[in-house]
Formats: structure tokens, C-alpha cells, sequence
């Protein structure tokens, strides 16, 4: 059931490509001049909040929205006038939109009937499905007898078992519990990798989108401000709203004072800084640093280091969060191994420091 | 998509005519009342009122204006009463056959009025009762109880009761939580259906025909007289005054409700 | 109109044995439930045992007389006929317009179903009437007809069954839109759009699922016209007069002018049997359908 080996396919071009979509709702423009490109067999999330345009961009690809501009390509063949039930791109609804008046197996069988397999064909291929998500069990079922985490996986069956080229999935386990959702991710991820699907998967929820992925796309607000696999996506959000939106990080205003070789000089008003950069002297900067680089033993040569008071004592079992008081609009949070926070209490004034190339800078309006 | 426009095409046409048509009897009685000519022809050949003017010259038709009115009012209220205790009970109690039950409620509008007359001016006759204005008023309810029973029983339904129970904790006791929190939500369904069932009592022929007597006429039944007796468009300036009434009622309706609600009776 | 659901929520004084609850809230239903069953129930109930009991027996021959007259049967067929034709036409109009309806947004629906719920409200008397006026042979429709060239000279309508059905079935229209409308209205939007994205083309789509799904609303709407049709007086009164013999006609007439109560109450029996008849297949024909799903 291979689609690809994750290489680029022999033209060059990549397995989907989206090219320029805007999209406007009334005089509300949702999506702005978008593009997108995912490899064979790549799991791509779309993470944003709601409202960014993530799940009108999953409809336009699907084939349920007309963009207002711009291309969909899938395999090199340009699909943005085919209408959905001839792309071959499988969606799974956050809802799950399971058919309430046909059974499980029937449910799953639709697509098959639908584009006119032959009878013989059509039990097999239900009962592999089915066997997919290890629910076989419940073929003869009905719709409402199942749970919502059965639900799910019935929606998946049904939508793997016409082999689309494309699966997109719209918040698919948001409905479930937070046990059920962290079970399911795994299960769906397998299940996806061992076929080799290619599959965009709409999320809030970072998490999410950080465990499953091969690459997120990060959306605000109509647009992608960041394509990028999950540990860069993390370790270097390209926007403050990266930054914010994945992970949490210790965010102090700042001017900078001057430059060192390669580095800039930056005053806070936690104390100086530097970092890798470039910017004019005198310019508004934002600093940044994730709370696992940040360390409460005795500061290394070369590395920033500022004194704080401790404002919060977070226990999160495996480990301890400490957050910072800081001046208005800044905020400092460091994250330690359990016993390393001990005897830590708050109000206490503490040194913290961290690696200067641990240190992420942004222009600041 | 062709196809897709194609249907879209069939479908507005098909409610573009059906539009027509269902309005097409209002228009043509409009027309026919301010015509001239004693015959029904369209279009009129001249206009006058005066088809409106013997309207108001009619000595049956104001009492019997009166008499539906005040019957349709009476068992509307008596309904709405019946049925919204009727309703609580079928939603917020337990007890077998439950269905079974409100199928029962509902089943007087599916059931020929003709039959109905007839049986309950049997009944009457049986135990002695004559008056014509106790007789409608019964027959009428029977008509006008299963439109407030269906239509309150779907909006308790969908009600949402631990409204009452936060009612209750912010300090309101149990009947005031009520009549603070369940009755305006539930308004708008007294007023589709008192609506429903007013205008089908005021409507009601096969019922009242034989509850009727001599003296005591309908509204319904006087125009069908007048029809068969002297076909002139007085006939029509009734109807149109009828039809402006609606009209009114409707509007003001939709300003109250809505005229999206009034479709779910 | 859709199935209301009846959970039972907690019960608030058990009254009965465990096995059967009946509580305190329960009581409400008495008033109406009572005076359904002694204004309503009761005299049908009478009526019913008035036209097998005679003098104290059963006596049956009120029916065998009906039954082996052939006139009977012709008016049997009447009705059945012109509710048939009624109901065929409500559906095939009816289906498309509630799509339609459901479809329209803002103004345009506003307008749909004023032109729905006004002819409602007005009352069957003026609709009858106005559709005389309509059906006549320079009338509105006939001048419609030749316009589109469906025919060549005006075809006599009144006094026909066909302008009979016509004028009812414009009439009943409404009963048949809008129960659905209600389950239209109701159809998750993102079904079809599955179905879509599995393959199915748009007229796959309808036949497997949004027909399907609008099934219950055909029912009740036919369910409902249907039963109206066979029971209709006014408007066959109006518009074929004498010639046509429908049930409620052959009783209107048997108790107001030739005074036979024994025909009037046979004849008012059989109808009241097919109306049970069409109420009692139509709770089956939905049991039975939503059950296979």
C-alpha cells in the first residue's frame, strides 16, 4: 500500500503542493496567499489556534471549499477543480460523521460501494479495515451502540479503506479523554506509518502535533509562520508567536546595548544578556530561552545568568517548574529534574542561568 | 459542477412554482373581491368595494364572526392548559407506555373530522346536551389539545433542566424558578401552537357542522352556505378580509417568534 | 416533525411497585389524557359499537348491505383514488420545495415559508373557494396551460376529479413540506460531505444517504396527507359538487339531508378504519425502518 519513500517524487515536485490559497469569508479573509508542500508518506499537523484557517485549509484540499486564488496538486496532477468525490482525499471529522443508519460494517463498506467495487471484493476489504483499527469484532454493530473512541477508529477504517492518496483528519481526538487521546495518537501514528500513508492532521493542541509529526506547520491567522519538523519547531520557534503558541519560555524585553563578535549585547530588565544575532544598537528586542536550558547551579563561563525571585513552585511529578517574578510583560520559567528544585521555596531570590546559544532573540514592535 | 447546477436549477424552479401556486387562491380571492363584476371573472373588469360594503350589511356574519372567535379562544386556552400539564407530565415523569400515550394525544387530527363530529354529537345527544356553544367548545378542544400537547412535548424535550436547578441554587424556589426560567423559554411553543390551534379551530368545519344549530353558526360553515346559496364575490371580500387578518397575525407572530419557529408545529 | 425522545429523568415519589414505575409527575397527564378519552375516545368508541349492535345483538347486515352494494365500492375507489393522486403529487412537489427551503438562507427562506404557513392559516373554505375561481375554463391555470403549450384549447377542470386533486393537493402541500423540512434540517451536513470524500458521486450521495435519512419525514408527510385526503368534505364539495362520491360526502349527506343515521354511522365506521389503517402502517412502516438501521 506504499505511496513513497518520503523522497521527492521524480519531477521534483512534492506529493502535495498548495500554492498561493486565499480564501475569504464575507470581507473576512481567513487564509492569505498560503503555500504548503508535503513529501510521500510525511505526517504533517496543522497547529494553530482557532480561527487560524487550519480546517478551511484541510476543506480546500479535500475538495469541500473553493479557494478564492491558488493551486492543489497532488501526485503532480493539478486537482483544484476536481470535485471531492474524484480526488481520492479521505477526511476523517472531528465529528466523525459516521452514517447513523447504516451498521459498522456498512459504514465502512460505503466507500467501496460507492465507487463501484465488485461484491466479492467488498467483505474483504471490509474485515481488513476493520482489522486495521482492531475492531472486526464489532462489524454488525450499530452507530450508537459504540463508544466515541470506537466512533474514531470506525471513521479511520472507513476512510482507509478505499485507499485515498491523501488522509486529512480535522481534530479527530479532541472529543475523546485525555487517557484515550494520548492511546489513540500512538495507535493512529503506527497505523499510519505502517501504511505509509500521507496524512495532514488539524490540531490546538501542541502536544499533539509535537508527538505524531514529521513536520508541523505552525498557522496564525491565515498564515504559515513556520514549516518545520518538531524539535526545530521547538528549539527554534522562528516567530514570538511560535515561541508562545509551542512550549513554554522565559520572555524578557530588552535594547540592545551593543554587539560582541557575533553576538548581541542586551540590557533587560532582568539583568544583561547575550545572544547570537543581529540587530541595531539601540533597537527593541525580545529574549527568549526554553525552561529546560535553564539551570539553577553555579553559572559556566560565558553564560548569561540573572537573578530572579522565585514566584512559583510547580510540582509536575518527573519534574518541577519555577516561575519567575519579573517586571510587567516579562515572564521567566525554568524547568528542573525534581530534586533539583529542593529547598526552593518561593519568595527566595535565585540565580538562573543558561547557555548563550540557548538564547533566541526576536525583533520586538 | 453541471450536474449540481443542474439540480439547483430544478430545485428553485420547483419552489419558485410551488410559491405561486400556494399563493395563487389568496391572490385570485383578493382580486375577485374588489371586482365590479357579479361574476368571478379575472381579470376584473372594473373595481368597487362594494362587495365589501355588503359584507357589513350581513346580519349572520358578525354573530358568527363572533361565535368562532369566542369558541376558538376558549378552547385554545383550555387546550394550552390541558396540554402543557399534559407535556410536564409525559417528560418529567415516569410511567409506562409512554408513546403509546402521546400517539393517543396526537391522534384526533389524524383521525376523518367528519367521524368525529358525528360521534361526538352522538355522545352529546345521549347524555342530553344541546346547547350549541358547550358542544363546539367540546368538540373544539379535541381538535386543538393535540397541537399544544406535540408541539410543548418537543420543546420540554430539548429543555434543559438544570436551568431550574441553577435557578434553585441562586435562591429561586422551585415554582418561581419555573415561571422565571421554563416559561419564557418555552413561549415561544405556547405561541406556535396556540397560534396552530386557534387557527385550526377558527378553520374547523367538519367538526362544527354538526355541532352547529340553526342559530348558532360558525364562521366556516355560514360561508359555505353563502357559497352554495348565493355565489357572489361577497363571498370573496369575507375571505380577503380574512386572509388581511391572517396576514396581521402572521406578522406579528414573526416579530414575537419568529416565522422559522412557527414552522416546527 | 421529529420522533420526540422520552428519557425519564429521576423519578420523584415512587408510587408503585419497583416493576412499574408510576410517580407524583405522572399525574399531570391525567386531565388531558381523560377528557381525550371521554370526548374523544369514547364517543368514537360508541359509534363504532352503535354500528354492530342492534336492538340489543350484533347485527352486521348495516356493513353487509355497504359492502355488496356496488356503489359502495365505487366510492371506496373514489376516495382511495383521489387521495392516492393527492398524496403522489404532495410528495414529488413537496420533496424537491422542502430542499429547497432547507437550502435557503436569510429573506428568501422567510418568503418560502410565509408562502407556506399564510395559505395555512386561512382557512380551507376561502381556498376551496379561490380554486374555483382558478380552475374555471378561462380561468388562471386553463390560460397557464395553453400559454405553455401543454395544451391546445382550455381543458375542463371543475367538476373533475383532476382539478379536485389539483386544488387538494395544493391545498395539503404545507402538511407535506414541512414535516420534511424538520428532518432535513436536522441532517449533519458533514454526512454528505463524507460520502463525498469517500468516493460517492452527488447522485450516489442522495439515493444512499440523504434519501435514507430523509425517510421519516416522507412518512409522517404522507402519513398526515393521506389521512387528510381520505377525509377532505369542503373542497370536493366545492369542487366537484354532486358527481363525485368520496366517504365523507356519502356521510356528510346521510346525516344532514336524507337523515339515515344506520348508513351514516356504517359509512363513518369504514372511514374511521382506514384512517386508523393509514395511522397504524405509518407507525409501522417507520418502526420497521428505523429498526434496519
Amino acid at each position: 500500500m506504499g505511496q513513497g519513500d518520503g523522497r521527492l517524487t521524480a519531477r521534483g515536485a512534492a506529493y502535495l503542493d498548495v500554492t498561493d490559497v486565499a480564501k475569504r469569508f464575507h470581507d473576512t479573509p481567513v487564509l492569505e496567499g498560503l503555500d504548503l508542500e508535503v513529501r510521500a508518506g510525511e505526517f504533517v499537523s496543522l497547529l494553530g489556534p482557532s480561527g487560524c484557517g487550519k480546517t478551511t485549509l484541510l476543506r480546500i484540499i479535500a475538495g469541500l471549499l473553493a479557494a478564492d486564488r491558488g493551486r492543489v496538486r497532488l501526485e503532480g496532477v493539478d486537482i483544484t477543480r476536481v470535485p471531492a468525490h474524484r480526488r481520492r482525499v479521505g477526511v476523517v471529522f472531528q465529528s466523525y460523521a459516521l452514517f447513523p443508519h447504516l451498521s459498522v460494517a456498512d459504514n465502512v463498506a460505503f466507500g467501496l460501494r460507492a465507487q463501484g467495487t465488485p461484491a466479492r471484493e467488498i467483505a474483504p476489504a471490509v474485515a481488513r479495515a476493520l482489522a486495521l483499527v482492531r475492531l472486526g469484532h464489532l462489524a454488525d454493530r450499530a452507530i450508537f451502540a459504540l463508544s466515541g473512541g470506537q466512533q474514531q477508529r470506525i471513521a479511520v477504517a472507513r476512510a482507509l479503506a478505499v485507499r485515498p492518496k491523501l488522509l486529512l483528519l480535522d481534530e479527530p481526538l479532541s472529543a475523546l479523554d485525555r487517557k484515550l487521546r494520548e492511546t489513540m495518537r500512538m495507535d493512529l501514528r503506527h497505523l499510519l506509518r505502517d501504511l505509509d500513508i500521507t496524512a495532514i492532521f488539524v490540531t490546538h493542541d501542541q502536544d499533539e502535533a509535537l508527538t505524531m509529526s514529521d513536520r508541523i506547520a505552525v498557522m496564525n491567522a491565515g498564515r504559515i509562520e513556520q514549516f518545520d519538523t518538531p524539535a526545530l519547531v521547538y528549539a527554534q520557534p522562528a516567530t514570538p508567536f511560535v515561541l508562545d503558541f509551542v512550549g513554554m519560555s522565559t520572555r524578557l524585553r530588552g535594547r540592545v546595548a551593543g554587539a560582541d563578535g557575533d553576538l548581541l549585547v542586551i540590557d533587560t530588565a532582568a539583568g544583561r544578556v547575550r545572544a547570537p544575532g543581529h540587530a541595531a544598537a539601540g533597537a527593541n528586542v525580545l529574549v527568549a530561552v526554553r525552561p529546560e536550558n535553564v539551570r539553577l547551579t553555579l553559572a559556566r563561563e560565558g553564560d548569561n545568568a540573572v537573578t530572579l525571585k522565585v514566584r512559583d513552585h510547580v510540582f509536575l511529578g518527573s519534574k518541577l517548574l519555577l516561575h519567575f517574578h519579573a517586571s510587567e510583560g516579562d515572564h521567566a520559567v525554568a524547568e528542573l529534574p525534581a530534586e533539583a528544585g529542593q529547598g526552593v521555596a518561593p519568595g527566595d531570590a535565585v540565580t538562573v542561568s543558561w547557555a548563550v546559544d540557548a538564547t533566541l532573540v526576536y525583533a520586538d514592535a | 459542477m453541471p450536474l449540481a447546477r443542474a439540480t439547483a436549477v430544478v430545485l428553485w424552479t420547483v419552489a419558485a412554482a410551488v410559491v405561486l401556486a400556494l399563493l395563487a387562491p389568496l391572490i385570485v380571492t383578493l382580486a375577485v373581491s374588489v371586482s365590479a363584476s357579479p361574476v368571478f371573472n379575472l381579470p376584473p373588469p372594473a373595481l368597487s368595494t362594494r362587495w365589501y360594503e355588503r359584507t357589513l350589511r350581513l346580519r349572520d356574519l358578525w354573530p358568527a364572526v363572533r361565535l368562532s372567535l369566542e369558541i376558538a379562544l376558549a378552547s385554545t386556552a383550555v387546550s394550552l392548559a390541558l396540554g402543557t400539564l399534559c407535556a410536564i407530565g409525559v417528560t418529567r415523569g415516569s410511567f409506562p407506555g409512554k408513546t403509546a400515550l402521546v400517539t393517543f394525544m396526537v391522534s384526533p387530527l389524524m383521525m376523518p373530522g367528519l367521524v368525529v363530529g358525528v360521534a361526538i354529537l352522538q355522545a352529546l345527544r345521549e347524555l342530553g346536551l344541546r346547547d350549541a356553544s358547550a358542544s363546539l367548545l367540546i368538540g373544539h378542544v379535541v381538535i386543538t389539545l393535540p397541537y399544544v400537547t406535540r408541539t410543548v412535548v418537543a420543546s420540554l424535550t430539548l429543555f434543559d433542566f438544570t436551568l431550574i436547578e441553577a435557578a434553585r441554587t441562586l435562591g429561586c424556589s422551585y415554582p418561581k424558578a419555573l415561571v422565571k426560567v421554563m416559561v419564557p423559554v418555552l413561549a415561544p411553543a405556547f405561541l406556535t401552537s396556540g397560534l396552530f390551534a386557534f387557527l385550526a379551530s377558527m378553520d374547523n368545519y367538519p367538526i362544527s357542522i354538526f355541532l352547529v344549530d340553526a342559530r348558532h353558526k360558525t364562521l366556516p360553515i355560514l360561508m359555505l352556505q353563502y357559497l352554495e346559496e348565493n355565489p357572489d364575490p361577497t363571498i370573496a371580500a369575507i375571505s380577503s378580509g380574512l386572509i388581511l387578518v391572517t396576514i396581521g397575525v402572521l406578522l406579528l407572530a414573526d416579530r414575537l417568534v419568529g416565522l422559522r419557529r412557527l414552522a416546527d408545529f | 416533525m421529529p420522533e420526540a425522545s422520552l428519557a425519564t429523568p429521576a423519578a420523584h415519589t415512587a408510587l408503585a411497585s419497583p416493576r412499574v414505575r408510576v410517580d407524583s409527575m405522572a399525574l399531570l397527564v391525567v386531565p388531558g389524557a381523560l377528557y381525550l378519552a371521554i370526548a374523544f375516545a369514547a364517543p368514537l368508541a360508541l359509534l363504532l359499537i352503535a354500528s354492530v349492535v342492534r336492538d340489543g345483538h350484533l347485527a352486521l347486515d348495516g356493513y353487509a348491505r355497504f359492502l355488496a352494494d356496488p356503489f359502495s365500492w365505487t366510492v371506496l375507489a373514489n376516495t382511495l383514488r383521489a387521495a392516492g393522486l393527492t398524496t403522489l403529487i404532495c410528495v414529488l412537489v413537496g420533496y424537491p420545495t422542502a430542499f429547497a427551503l432547507a437550502r435557503a438562507r436569510g429573506a428568501v427562506q422567510s418568503a418560502l415559508l410565509a408562502a407556506l404557513i399564510l395559505p395555512l392559516s386561512v382557512g380551507v373554505v376561502v381556498k376551496a373557494f379561490a380554486w374555483t375561481i382558478l380552475l374555471r375554463t378561462d380561468g388562471v391555470v386553463n390560460r397557464l396551460l395553453v400559454g405553455l403549450g401543454i395544451v391546445e384549447t382550455p381543458v375542463r377542470l371543475l367538476f373533475t376529479e383532476t382539478g379536485l386533486v389539483l386544488g387538494a393537493a395544493n391545498v395539503f402541500l404545507p402538511f407535506m413540506v414541512l414535516p420534511i423540512f424538520a428532518v432535513v434540517k436536522l441532517i449533519d451536513p458533514r454526512l454528505e460531505e463524507s460520502a463525498a470524500t469517500l468516493g460517492a458521486s452527488p447522485r450516489y450521495r442522495f439515493v444512499h444517504v440523504t434519501l435514507p435519512l430523509t425517510m421519516p419525514g416522507v412518512i409522517a408527510g404522507v402519513a398526515f396527507v393521506f389521512s387528510m385526503s381520505i377525509s377532505m368534505y369542503v373542497i370536493p364539495t366545492l369542487l366537484m359538487g354532486d358527481r363525485f362520491k368520496t366517504l365523507s360526502i356519502l356521510i356528510a349527506r346521510s346525516f344532514l339531508f336524507m337523515r339515515d343515521r344506520a348508513m351514516g354511522s356504517t359509512v363513518a365506521v369504514v372511514l374511521l378504519l382506514i384512517a386508523v389503517a393509514v395511522v397504524a402502517a405509518s407507525a409501522i412502516v417507520t418502526r420497521r425502518w428505523q429498526a434496519a438501521r
